[in-house]
Parts: structure tokens; C-alpha cells; sequence
């Protein structure tokens, strides 16, 4: 079998300190609260949907009706998902890229309060409690990931953006302390944007790893619910999740959040801005707090 | 204004039309009167004389018809005055027709999508019923609709905006190109909500599949003071829900999540059958009979 070189949106050459930070981020052990949120997977077995009960018996035959109906969830959320979150990933890095550049006028001050115009614009498109909750805390623990566990220990060697001279671990507290005073929602997309930029992890990366490991939760979580075997998993993570997360990248590469669109420019003729493409998904993740029995907090 | 009898005008065909319109309700002491209530074709607004207690209007929003056609555009600016109730209705389904080219009249113009605006300030003390027919997007159809809410602090507002599959007795079943759909809500300049719905079939089927097995969709905002029993009667509903392992998807389905600290909240329901969902909001809101009067609430989901 041969192997096709990684999706890469901007063609730069693949170096080693992305493919080390890839690594690192990729990770299934990385403390970033996603281990319990399921999207809105639970919850769409729990309601009958793909094809397969939970909690029932585990079999050759529920297996594979389970890997469809896993199949079925995985290509609308993550479609959904990718026109919803992926243009405030890709804004947000934008800016935290142009803080660490040192561009003018945008200091500590300006920077975190685009942020947080984006911040706040996307938990105006967010109206689902379950989503937000689950937005907001793995959103958190990146920032505390950050913080706790990329920050430079005392003695060692200077990373990507010392150079510079901007401290993105005062930045990250900074962004923190808002949370804390309610000044901040602290929204995943936001927050990754935060943590991979201030990594040195560029744009479309960013972006397609962003939607890859919402993916790969997906898969995780539905082998824990049983409803997909991990082999299967595996064979669906290598076989389907790429093309899949390929092709919305090409989709939604022209988004962007759409921050600063009068009321005329709510108009999106051309397909540039966010937007909910699955309500039943909608209905299905908020949902979720009314499952009698559950394993995932979303 | 609407006493007077507009002929239709003779036009070619593909002809787009912009119907512009506007509604400004006031209260002077008990009543509510309009100040304005102007429209163009195909937009028309009809505020029926009805017995009513407190300052409480109705008006119809209707186009000629009973449909869109391709390229038309509603633009409808609604003012509703300090203490008054305005319940926006329309009178049947908006059927949005197929899209079709670019129009001889205007080249210039994409004729194909069809629009609709409604831009509504929602003033002090004052309550904003929109309770209209779904909009139904035939096979082929290209819809765009915008709809922003300015409110005071202590206005509120019941925005229902919903849609169907399509004609489903000719076995239309989300047939559209394209549906999408904004609502932004600003509470005293503050942007609180802006959800935008999109539906595309860029592959054929891709919607249906989405979507399935519902064939209408519902999402309800409620804001406000005045929202805060029928909010307080769904949650108390909402919260006794158990839900338990289905074998297969049950016809009608609803979700509720709490907006501004709980002070507002956001309805989502999708059912199998129009109709179901019909009938299972006029009673999820009918503490909004309250507010406006029964017989004024009995016009909404007939």
C-alpha cells in the first residue's frame, strides 16, 4: 500500500518541528477534555438514529450496523462542525499570528479584545446549552494545557516565538483571568487558535488538525459506546476521516467568521461565513443532558 | 392605506419585484393603532379590525399568490411601539417556487434567489408575536431570508421561524438547492443571538439524508419579561423528560436550551408530519393567550 503525503493546503515542505508539534498534539493521552464529550453521538443512538441501541448486545451483526450509522454521524458533524468553528479557528489564529509578529497596533489589549469579539460571536451562533458547556471547558483545559504543559520549563532552549520577544504565556493568562471575570466565554475554536499559534503551528494546519481530532473523537467515542469496533475505527480513521476532513478543508477554506458583517452583509450568497448545516444534529446534542443513562457529558 | 385596491400590473415574464413595506404600531392609553401599515407588490399587510383588550394588533403578511417567485424580494420594516403587542401571522405556507435564471428585465440581477427580510424594533415594555406559516421550498427553489430584532431591554419578543420539506403529496422531500435562514437578535445594541440555518443540496439527496426521517423543522426564540411564563411552563415540561434507548427515531422530537442566564431561551423541534408540529406548539405556547388574548391567540396555528 502506498502512503500519499499528508493533506497541506499551503504546500510548505512538511519540517521537522511541525511534524514533532503534530505528534504532540495528536496525542490520546493529551489533557484537553475531549475524552467526554461525544458531539451529540450518544445522544443520536440513544434516539434511535444509525441504526443500533446502545447498551444492547454485542455482536457481529450490531457491530457492523454501528459502524454505519457511526459513518452517517461522523459526515454531519464533522461538515457541520467544519462551517460552523472552522472560520473563528482560522480568524482567531490570524490574530494571535499578527500579536506575535509584533504588527502595529496591536498590542496585548487589542489583540485579546478581537478575541473576544470572536469569542462572543460564536457563542451567539452556538444556541445549544450542551454545546456551549462543551465548547467553553475543553476551550479552558487548552488554555491550562498551554500553560501547564508547553510552556518552557526553567533551562531549556528557546522555542519558535522567543525570538520575538512576546510572552504568549502571559497572553494565556491574561485570556484566563477574563474567563474567570465572565469577560470571556473561552470557546474551543478560539482557544485552540490560541494554543496553536502560540506553538508556531501554522494556519491550515491548524484548521485541518482541528477538524481531524474532532473526527478521531468521534471514532473514540463511539468505540466506547460500543457502537464501533477499534479496529474498525482504525480502518475508518485511515481510510475515511481523510478524505472526508480534505474535502471540507477545500470547502471551507474561503470562510471566515464574518465579525465585522453589517446587516447587510448577512447576506451569504457566496458561501463565505458560518452557519448550522444539520439541525436534527442540533436537536440531538442538546438532548443530551435528557438521556436517563449516559457515559459522556455531551 | 389598505382600503385601496391595487390592480396587478401587466408584466413580462420573469419580471423580479421588490415589495418593500413597513408597520409602525403605537399605543395611545388601551388601544394599539398603526401609524403606518404601508406595502408594494407582491407584499401586502392586513391588520384586521378585531375587539381587543389592551393595546393589542394583528397583521397579516401576505404576498400575492401565496408564493415567491424566483427573484422577488420582501424587504419589511416593523416598529413596535412602548407597551403595545403586535402579532405578525400569515395566512398559509410560504411557498418559495423554483429558482430560475437570470431575469430578462434586469440581467444584471441574480434572479434566481429569493428573498426576504424583515428587519423589527421591538420597544420598551412591548411584545413581538411572530407566529407565521411554515416557508415550504419546492423542488429546485433558492430562498434567503434575514430577520433581525432590535429590543429594548424590557421588550420581548416569540420568533418562530420553521420549514417544510417540500410538497410532500407529489413526494417532494427536501428537493430545495438552497435554504438559508438568519435570525439575529440585539437586546439594547447587544448582539445575543445570530443563528443562521443553511440547507444545500450540493449533492443530490445530501439534504434529504441529512434531515430524515422529519420533514419539518421548527426553531422558536423567546425573549423578554413577558416570555418568562410560557418559559418557565416549557422547561417545567422539558425537565421531566426521561429520555430511555429508542429503537428507532419517534415522529416528533424537541429541544430546549436556556439563553442569557436563563432570562430567554431557544425552542428546536423537527416531527415527521407539518402538522404534528403545528399542533404541538400552538399548545407548547398557548400561555402566550395570555399575554394577548385568547381570541388573538386562536389565529396563530390554524
Amino acid at each position: 500500500m502506498e502512503l500519499t503525503p499528508p493533506p497541506n493546503i499551503a504546500k510548505p515542505s512538511l519540517d521537522d518541528s511541525e511534524a514533532y508539534l503534530l505528534l504532540l498534539l495528536a496525542d490520546g493521552n493529551l489533557p484537553t477534555g475531549a475524552f467526554v464529550a461525544s458531539a451529540g453521538l450518544e445522544s443520536f443512538f440513544k434516539h434511535g438514529f444509525g441504526g443500533v441501541g446502545l447498551g444492547g448486545g454485542a455482536g457481529g451483526v450490531a457491530v457492523k450496523q454501528g459502524a454505519d450509522g457511526t459513518v452517517e454521524f461522523l459526515r454531519n458533524s464533522v461538515a457541520s462542525y467544519a462551517r460552523s468553528a472552522s472560520p473563528f479557528v482560522r480568524d482567531a489564529h490570524a490574530v494571535v499570528a499578527a500579536y506575535i509578529r509584533g504588527e502595529e497596533g496591536l498590542g496585548l489589549e487589542e489583540a485579546l479584545a478581537k478575541l473576544g469579539e470572536l469569542d462572543a460571536l460564536y457563542e451567539a451562533m452556538t444556541l445549544n446549552h450542551v454545546a456551549r458547556r462543551a465548547s467553553t471547558t475543553q476551550g479552558i483545559a487548552l488554555l491550562t494545557l498551554y500553560s501547564k504543559g508547553f510552556t518552557k520549563p526553567p533551562g531549556a532552549p528557546n522555542g519558535p516565538n522567543e525570538e520575538e520577544g512576546v510572552d504568549m504565556e502571559d497572553f494565556v493568562v491574561e485570556m484566563k483571568l477574563r474567563i474567570r471575570r465572565g469577560k470571556l466565554s473561552g470557546h474551543l475554536p478560539i482557544c485552540w487558535a490560541v494554543l496553536t499559534a502560540a506553538l508556531g503551528l501554522q494556519a491550515e494546519r491548524s484548521v485541518w488538525l482541528h477538524l481531524f481530532l474532532h473526527a478521531r473523537a468521534l471514532l473514540s467515542a463511539s468505540v466506547r459506546l460500543n457502537t464501533l469496533g477499534p479496529y474498525a475505527a482504525q480502518q475508518l480513521l485511515l481510510h475515511r476521516v481523510r478524505p472526508l476532513v480534505d474535502e471540507e478543508m477545500k470547502r471551507c477554506a474561503p470562510l471566515h467568521a464574518g465579525l465585522d458583517d453589517a446587516i447587510d452583509g448577512l447576506e451569504d450568497d457566496e458561501d463565505v461565513r458560518p452557519a448550522n448545516t444539520w439541525p436534527l444534529g442540533e436537536i440531538l446534542a442538546a438532548r443530551h443532558d435528557l438521556q436517563h443513562s449516559r457515559i459522556f457529558n455531551s | 392605506m389598505d382600503n385601496v385596491i391595487t390592480p396587478v400590473p401587466q408584466v413580462p415574464l420573469r419580471h423580479i419585484f421588490h415589495g418593500r413595506g413597513k408597520a409602525v404600531l403605537n399605543a395611545s392609553g388601551n388601544t394599539a393603532s398603526f401609524s403606518e401599515l404601508s406595502y408594494q407588490y407582491p407584499l401586502k399587510l392586513l391588520s384586521p379590525r378585531t375587539v381587543v383588550d389592551g393595546p393589542v394588533a394583528t397583521v397579516y403578511v401576505l404576498s400575492y399568490g401565496g408564493g415567491l417567485v424566483s427573484g422577488d424580494r420582501i424587504d419589511l420594516e416593523v416598529d413596535v411601539g412602548e407597551r403595545c403587542s403586535l402579532l405578525m401571522l400569515t395566512q398559509g405556507f410560504t411557498k418559495v417556487f423554483r429558482a430560475r435564471g437570470k431575469t430578462i428585465s434586469d440581467p444584471g440581477s441574480d434572479g434566481a434567489i429569493t428573498r426576504q427580510r424583515l428587519s423589527a424594533t421591538v420597544r420598551s415594555e412591548s411584545l413581538l408575536l411572530l407566529l407565521p406559516d411554515p416557508v415550504t421550498c419546492f423542488a429546485r427553489s433558492s430562498y434567503s431570508q434575514i430577520q433581525t430584532f432590535d429590543l429594548a431591554p424590557d421588550g420581548s419578543a416569540i420568533i418562530l421561524d420553521w420549514f417544510t420539506s417540500g410538497r410532500m403529496s407529489r413526494g417532494e422531500v427536501w428537493e430545495l438547492d438552497r435554504y438559508r435562514s438568519v435570525n439575529e437578535v440585539q437586546i439594547d445594541g447587544k448582539r445575543v443571538a445570530r443563528d443562521v440555518m443553511l440547507l444545500e443540496n450540493l449533492v443530490p439527496g445530501r439534504v434529504k439524508s441529512r434531515l430524515a426521517p422529519y420533514g419539518c423543522y421548527a426553531t422558536v426564540f423567546l425573549f423578554g419579561p413577558a416570555v418568562q411564563p410560557v418559559l418557565k411552563s416549557l422547561r417545567v415540561e422539558y425537565d421531566t423528560i426521561q429520555q430511555m434507548q429508542l429503537g428507532a427515531p419517534e415522529p416528533f422530537i424537541w429541544s430546549l436550551s436556556p439563553l442569557e442566564k436563563g432570562k430567554a431561551g431557544i425552542l428546536r423541534c423537527a416531527g415527521k408530519e407539518t402538522e404534528t408540529v403545528r399542533v404541538w406548539l400552538r399548545t407548547a405556547l398557548a400561555e402566550v393567550g395570555k399575554l394577548v388574548g385568547k381570541d388573538v391567540y386562536d389565529k396563530a396555528f390554524v
